[in-house]
Parts: C-alpha cells; structure tokens; sequence
C-alpha cells in the first residue's frame, strides 16, 4: 500500500533534453492511474522514476511521507511488469518467479508457496519448469506478471505490458490486469499509449504530452471534458473531427459559423463566450455525436457529401467532405450510403466542444 | 549438368578446398608434434618423413631431466640423450619459464575479468558523460603498435622497480588486453536488453547483484572468448616479455625457447619439443571451452 506524491518533478538528461517537466501528481493508495500518451512524451520516464530506474533531477517523489529521490530500487517496494517481459533467459519458469524473493531473502518454503500461487492463478502451472524462449507470447506475458505478484509490492508498475501481444489476448488480458488490481489491492501505476487500454483499466488517467501533463482526470472527464485538441484528439475512435470557424452571437443565442454552416452551441456553452463574437474558434465534433434518423433542425444539422464508406462489423464509418474539410462519423451499420451522395447528420449540440483556435485550449472546460 | 549433379560438384569442391586450407593450417602443428618424437638425426636426414622411424621420448626427458645437469661447452655433447646434436646450456630455464608464462596468463585473465566486467557492464548499461568517448578511447589505444609503447613501458617500469619480475608483465599485458577484453564484453552486455537489468534491479538486486546474478551467466560465451584471448595473449607474447625480463626469474616460455636458437649449436629436436610443452596449455583451454568459444567470437557481431 502506497500513496505517491510528485512534487514539481522534472527529469533533464545530461545531454540537455529535457524528458519530464514540472509534474505535481498525486497517486492515491490502491488507485489505478494509467500515463497516457505518445511515445516521447515522458510517461515511461515517470514510471522509471517511480522504480528508481531513473534519476529525479527536480522536485520531490514521496511513497507516503517518505522521500523516495536517493532510495535506490532494490530498496523500494515496486514490481514492474516489461513490454518486453524481460524474463530471465537462463532461469527456468519457476525460478523467474522465485528471484525477487528469493533476492528478499523469504524462506524457501513461503517461496515456493508463493510460486505456486501465483502460478495456479495465472494458469502457467505446467509451464514452471520450463524456459522463456519455449514460452508463447501470451505465456511470457503471464510469468512477467507472476513474477511481479508473488513480490506482493506497495506499488505495481507496468510499462505498455501488452503492447506485444495479438488483439484478441489483449483483451482478455485487459481483463485480468483489472481483475488483478482487485485482489491484490495496491496501487498501480500504467503506461500505454493505447487510449482503449486506458479508458478501461484506468480509475484516473494522466495524458501527456512533450513531458508535461495535459490533463489528470477520471476515464470519463478525459473523454467528454477534453481540455484541449491534444487530448480530445487522442482520445476517440475515429478521432474526433475538426472544423475552423468564428463564433457569432446574436442576441442570447451563439452559434458556430463555418460558410454555409451554422451550429447553435447549448447554453452551458454559450454563457461561457457570450461576449466573444467573432472570435476564432476550432468546433470539435466527435464521430459518434451524430444522428442520421433524427429530423433535421435548423442549426443542428451538418450537411455533407459522402466520400468513403467504411464498414467495421458493428457500425460503419463514413467519410463526409463539410464545408470543404473531410470529417469522419460513426453511425449505424443499417444505413445504406454510397459515395457521392449527400447526406444530412443532426449534431447533438450539447456534446459539441469548442477550443481556441490559436492555443487549442477549451471554451469549455 | 543436372541440378543434382551441380550440388554434388559444389560440395566435392568446397571439400577440397577445407581439406586444403585444414592441411595449410594442420601442417607446421603435425610436423612440430612429429619432429618432438624424433632424434636430430631423424630431423634432418632427407627426405623428412612425417611418420618417426624411431620414435623417441628422449627430447622430452632432457626437458625434464635438464634441471639436473649443468650444460657446459664440455659437457653438452656428452650430456645430450638425443642422438648426438645438443641441449642447449639454457635448457633448464624451460620450466620455470612455462611456470612464469602460466603466473604471467592466469594473472592477467583474473584481473581482466575483475576490471573488463565491471567496466564493461557500466559502458553498456549505465548513462554517463563520456561513455562514448571512453569506449572510443579505449579501442585507439589499441590502434598504436606495441612497439611504439615499449620504451615509455620501460621506463614506467624501472620507475616501478618492476624490471624483471613477473609483476611487469602483468601490469603490462593488462593494459593491453583490457580495452579489447571490455569491448567484446561491451558489445554483448549491450545486445542483452536494457529491460532485463531494469527486471533485475526492481526484483531487489544492487548493480552488482544484477550484473552477478543475471549478466555474468547471460554472458558466459562471451566471457570465455575474453579469457580464451587474454590467456593467449599473455601465453604468446614476445616483444614486452623480451625487454622487460633478463634472467629466469622473470622469463616467460617465447623467451626461453627463443634463447635455444642462440646457442653455440641449435638442437631442433629440443626446441621442437619445448614447443609441444607450449601448446598444450592453450590446445587444453580451448578444449574445456570448446562449446563456447564460437558463440563467444561472434557475439556481438549480430545483435539479439
């Protein structure tokens, strides 16, 4: 059991490059905190620094009140889970998952115990005798988790675990990381670039980005309150489509204009820039935000023409050209579009998001 | 030709010209074993044969028996078990010389292994400032011939009062057999991941643990090719061994047997002999390490 505290954080290499910058994070005991991001952008830095893997070159990292900066990682209580597992080649199944025990130096008779345990949970008993490279993907994959769980650690790392293994494990194993956390009660730390792996395993979710963190906050605050275009971007699947406008305010009423294009903006929203008429503006619309049954209003409907039809399975994608800019949508599998032709999307307005156009920060939120 | 016929071609062709280069190779070994089994007039009676007509030990009981005798202009002829030629009066330095090659060898492999692994492991796996350029530093000295360093290594030793002893050489091979020793050493800690010294240092090992537990074994291969090439180094070497030692206290083998040519008459047969003694502590380690040694020598050269 672990809180951990950043406290004005930043990691500079000698060599200049500067990998993490001012982070103040807060990681509460038990809670599952994923690092969102794009590769370079600083989470994989966070979490070595978590292990003790890499140096704190600014600011303070606390486990509870104890300041972590000089302790070196043998000496704190994390276990870590590789993207490329980093099993050891020339250690047998059982041995991979005895090491961090036995390097505690725990009774060989609770090792074995543990072993066991773990083992019989992850399902890799008959493979204990065996060694990594005659071990599948999947397999590999398993051990590295045994031999993260059997250590019973304060804090649980894993670094992209599974970013090598085929779609179809991925989920399931998704599964088992979030049915993991559960029994074992401690606080994970996880870093993936996979907003998908994010948004179901996460209790809170830190997206960044060039070593500064873009926004903290819980799977759904990320994905319907997006502070800016980086993270709205990042999140959403197609991701989210953008239209450059200006804002128009008549009256009560503000509205987004885009040539022929005109979208009433919900109230929430319009108190926000009721006095900012003309000001630049990028609209975001995400792909599923559209209605193609619903009877289109005046003000609340995107006109287009389609130029690609995607089906996937359970819905299809369709690619429609508005006001001269492509932007994809998310609508039902029943609806039978072909190329060329015109069709009209009713926008839920009250999803619309609005950024500045020059920062990409959000009128919103 | 048919395919099959063309397979056949090759490898008949690729046979022969093994079993020439094996015999370029195997040639000057098979004649030294053979003529170590020869008296000096068997040597040199023409034509050589390969086979000894009478095959005699008495090359190798003079070796042994040399310490006994005091070898003199005199008593040389008389002294010589093998067939009339000559022992040369240098005769009974050989074997404490073989001693001092093996203090020499087995000294410079330890203390390679205890400074090439640690450096090594640190070039390879920690980030520091200069790690490049150490690595590079290292290799250019390697560049400069060894005998442009003989004199600023004589004088360094005279400083140290290490003229002829043993210690001089030591100290001398080792500065040149490290920078090659961490390179080969250097080049295969850095094919293992960096995730796995990661792995070990979260499951409780220090850096030391983690390269002890989880390193060295991983680097087995390539730890035998280092000690494979710094023991034959120190085993062969010449040039240092030769100004840096004077009297049998500090001669290594090269020397010593070298020295038998410089006698008043040169007995083959002898020296031949002596050469057997010189090649069998190598041809024994390259045994033991049979298995290892030709995924050690190519370790590094292709990463995974």
């Amino acid at each position: 059991m672990a809180r951990i505290r950043f406290e004005g954080v930043g990691k500079r290499y000698p060599n200049g490059f500067v990998a993490l910058e001012g982070l103040d994070l807060d990681i509460r005991d038990r809670e599952f905190l994923v690092l969102l991001g794009p590769s370079g952008c600083g989470k994989s830095t966070t979490l070595n620094m978590i292990a003790g893997l890499e140096e704190v070159s600014e600011g303070s990292l606390f486990f509870d009140d104890a300041l972590m900066n000089p302790v070196p990682p043998h000496r704190r209580d994390v276990a870590m889970v590789f993207q490329s597992y980093a099993l050891y080649p020339h250690k047998s199944v059982y041995e991979n998952i005895a090491f961090g025990l036995r390097m505690r130096n725990h009774p060989a008779s609770e090792i074995d115990r543990r072993v066991r345990d773990a083992a019989r949970k992850l399902e890799i008993e008959p493979l204990l005798e065996r060694r990594p490279n005659q071990l599948s993907g999947g397999q590999r994959q398993r051990v590295a988790l045994g031999r993260a769980m059997v250590r019973q650690p304060a804090v649980f790392l894993m670094d992209e675990p599974l970013s090598n293994l085929d779609a179809a494990l991925r989920i399931s194993m998704r599964a088992e990381i979030k049915q993991l956390h559960h029994t074992m009660a401690t606080t994970f730390v996880y870093v993936t670039h996979d907003q998908a792996e994010a948004l179901t395993l996460a209790d809170r979710i830190v997206v960044m980005k060039d070593g500064v963190v873009q926004q903290t906050g819980t799977p759904d605050e990320i994905y319907e309150q997006p502070r800016n275009t980086f993270v709205a971007s990042f999140l959403g699947n197609p991701p989210i489509n953008y239209l450059d406008g200006t804002l128009e305010v008549e009256g009560r009423e503000v509205s987004f204009r885009r040539g022929g294009l005109r979208l009433a903006l919900p109230p929430h929203v319009a108190q926000r820039v009721a006095s900012q008429s003309g000001r630049a503006v990028t609209l975001g619309l995400r792909a599923e935000d559209v209605d193609e049954h619903g009877t289109p209003r005046v003000d609340e409907t995107v006109h287009g023409r389609v130029t690609s039809v995607l089906p996937v399975g359970s819905d299809q994608f369709l690619g429609v050209e508005v006001e001269g800019r492509p932007q994809f949508f998310r609508v039902g599998k029943e609806m039978r579009h072909r190329e060329g032709d015109n069709v009209a999307l009713v926008v839920n307005v009250n999803r619309l998001h609005l950024f500045d156009r020059e920062s990409g920060r959000s009128l919103v939120w | 030709m048919t395919p099959r016929g063309a397979r056949i071609g090759r490898s008949l062709l690729l046979l022969a010209a093994s079993l020439l280069f094996l015999g370029y190779v195997l040639a000057p070994v098979a004649w030294l074993v053979s003529s170590s089994f020869q008296s000096e007039s068997e040597i040199t009676s023409k034509p050589p044969h390969w086979i000894p007509h009478q095959p005699t030990l008495k090359n190798f009981e003079a070796i042994f028996g040399a310490g006994e005798r005091d070898v003199t202009y005199e008593t040389r002829r008389k002294a010589d078990p093998s067939s009339g030629g000559f022992i040369p009066s240098t005769a009974k330095n050989l074997l404490p010389s073989m001693w001092n090659s093996f203090i020499v060898a087995i000294s410079v492999v330890v203390l390679n292994l205890l400074v090439s692994v640690p450096a090594a492991y640190a070039m390879a796996k920690i980030r520091f400032i200069g790690r490049q350029t150490s690595i590079y530093a290292m290799l250019v000295t390697r560049v400069i011939p060894d005998i442009a360093l003989v004199v600023p290594f004589f004088l360094f030793i005279r400083k140290l009062g290490l003229l002829d002893h043993v210690g001089s050489l030591i100290v001398t091979y080792l500065a040149i057999t490290v920078p090659f020793s961490v390179f080969i050493l250097v080049s295969y800690f850095e094919s293992l991941p960096d995730e796995l010294d990661k792995a070990a240092r979260v499951d409780g090992c220090s850096r030391l643990q983690a390269l002890l537990r989880v390193f060295l074994p991983l680097a087995l291969p390539s730890l035998v090719a280092m000690i494979l090439f710094a023991f034959l180094t120190s085993w062969n070497e010449f040039l240092l061994a030769l100004m840096f030692t004077q009297t049998p206290a500090s001669q290594t083998m090269p020397i010593v047997v070298a020295s038998f040519t410089s006698d008043f008459t040169i007995s083959f047969s002898f020296i031949n002999a002596a050469g057997v003694l010189a090649v069998v502590p190598p041809v024994i380690l390259a045994i033991v390490f049979e298995r290892y040694i030709v995924s050690g020598l190519t370790a590094g050269a292709v990463k995974g």
